[in-house]
């Protein structure tokens, strides 16, 4: 017997990280006590670094004060992994999902969000490959083109990952990215001979990957607008 | 009780095999039914054990949960002194690059946690019912145990929830 799964989707357009971490919380709780289904934020942030719960600062290489002058906000969290940098024409998923209902830890959640990656990339032609061990992420040979940083509380997940469509590679160039010294970011521009499609048709596929991977058949699809204000309002 | 050791040793084996070749799928999932249970715990459905000797309990993850997790890199814990109730997170583990909170079976008083942990974390992996624990609380409410899990329920509870997907 297969189970129908639901996944609701909302696209979000750019979101100030704030913003959509208190969202994030929100639904997190929400998702706790039933009152919502498995849901999936699709987005982007200003430029934003952000550290993850060990608070490995010292892989930022700028003074914070500095990070204003380049047009940048800096945020600590909750998820793990190490430092990155989020921005324009980086397409950004956050699953707020059950693993428990989907009968998955994080290593096979975290596997799975490699793989929503590595597909996309290959709608591109891009032969992208998991991390190694210690190296979670998304690669084209040794250079990263996509990030992963989880938080699980509860069984329900939160933050996500982030796949370099076109960024502005230079913002990484302040930071160790992810802490691993020596390797480079990439980006789908970068690897691909193909044209790009308008980054929205990006981001659906993105979603459709996502979709596909962790096995949900049923996508109820809502756009931006009201109720991202109802819901950080609240 | 010997099919459960021959069981468990079997799976120490596969998963030195599997934690060197990360991505070797079918190692995953023979090692995940195998999982170790123990006797004489008390197991939450969050997958945390808890060992009631007296006026203190031990309390740590499961060799499922340490399974399913991965790598353990780093382990958040509480100030001995601090609180923890039932239900409620006292803690977290990172392994690849996902925190997950780690809950409290029990209400009580942390008066002791394993500092061993920050240097070690992955002992949480390799010994999650011995070397591994995390914290060691002083009971409030003892009669709590009875709404945890035995090995044999618990045993049960994870073979359902792998089968699930």
């Amino acid at each position: 017997m297969k189970v129908l799964r639901s996944l609701e989707v909302w696209k979000m357009g750019s979101i100030n990280y704030l913003n959509a971490l208190k969202l994030q919380e929100k639904l997190v709780s929400d998702r706790k006590t039933h009152k919502i289904p498995d849901t999936l934020l699709s987005l982007q942030h200003p430029p934003t670094y952000t550290l993850g719960k060990r608070r490995t600062d010292h892989n930022l290489l700028i003074p914070e004060p500095d990070l204003q002058k380049i047009g940048a906000e800096l945020h600590y969290t909750q998820r793990g992994g190490d430092i990155t940098f989020h921005g324009p024409h980086q397409a950004i998923l956050y699953p707020i999902i059950s693993l428990r209902d989907v009968g998955l830890g994080a290593r096979n959640y975290v596997e799975k969000l490699e793989l929503t990656m590595i597909e996309l990339a290959s709608l591109y032609g891009v032969r992208a490959r998991a991390g190694q061990t210690g190296e979670t992420g998304v690669w084209v040979g040794e250079r990263k083109i996509g990030a992963i940083g989880v938080r699980i509380s509860y069984g329900i997940t939160s933050h996500g990952l982030a796949f370099n469509i076109d960024p502005d590679l230079n913002y990484f160039k302040h930071i160790v990215p992810c802490g691993i010294a020596n390797k480079e970011v990439t980006s789908l521009r970068k690897e691909t001979d193909s044209v790009l499609p308008a980054e929205e048709v990006i981001h659906e596929q993105l979603i459709s990957c996502f979709a596909r991977v962790l096995g949900y058949s049923n996508l109820i699809w809502k756009e931006n607008g009201s109720i991202l204000s109802d819901s950080v309002e609240n | 009780m010997a099919l459960r050791v021959w069981a468990s040793s079997t799976a120490n084996a596969l998963r030195i095999s599997s934690a060197s070749k990360a991505r070797l799928s079918p190692a995953f999932s023979l090692s995940r039914c195998f999982s170790t249970v123990l006797d004489g715990l008390k197991y939450a459905s969050s997958h945390e054990w808890v060992k009631h000797e007296g006026a203190v309990a031990t309390i740590g993850i499961t060799d499922h949960a340490q399974d399913h997790l991965g790598e353990v890199v780093f382990v958040e814990l509480p100030e001995p002194g601090g609180k923890v109730s039932q239900g409620g997170s006292f803690g977290a583990v990172e392994s690849v690059k996902a925190t997950s909170d780690v809950n409290s079976p029990i209400s009580g008083e942390v008066v002791e946690v394993n500092s061993k942990l920050t240097g070690s974390p992955g002992l949480i992996n390799s010994s999650p019912y011995e070397e591994g624990w995390m914290i060691k609380v002083k009971p409030s409410s003892p009669s709590e145990l009875e709404s945890l899990l035995g090995p044999k329920e618990y045993t049960k509870f994870c073979e359902e929830e792998d089968a699930a997907h």
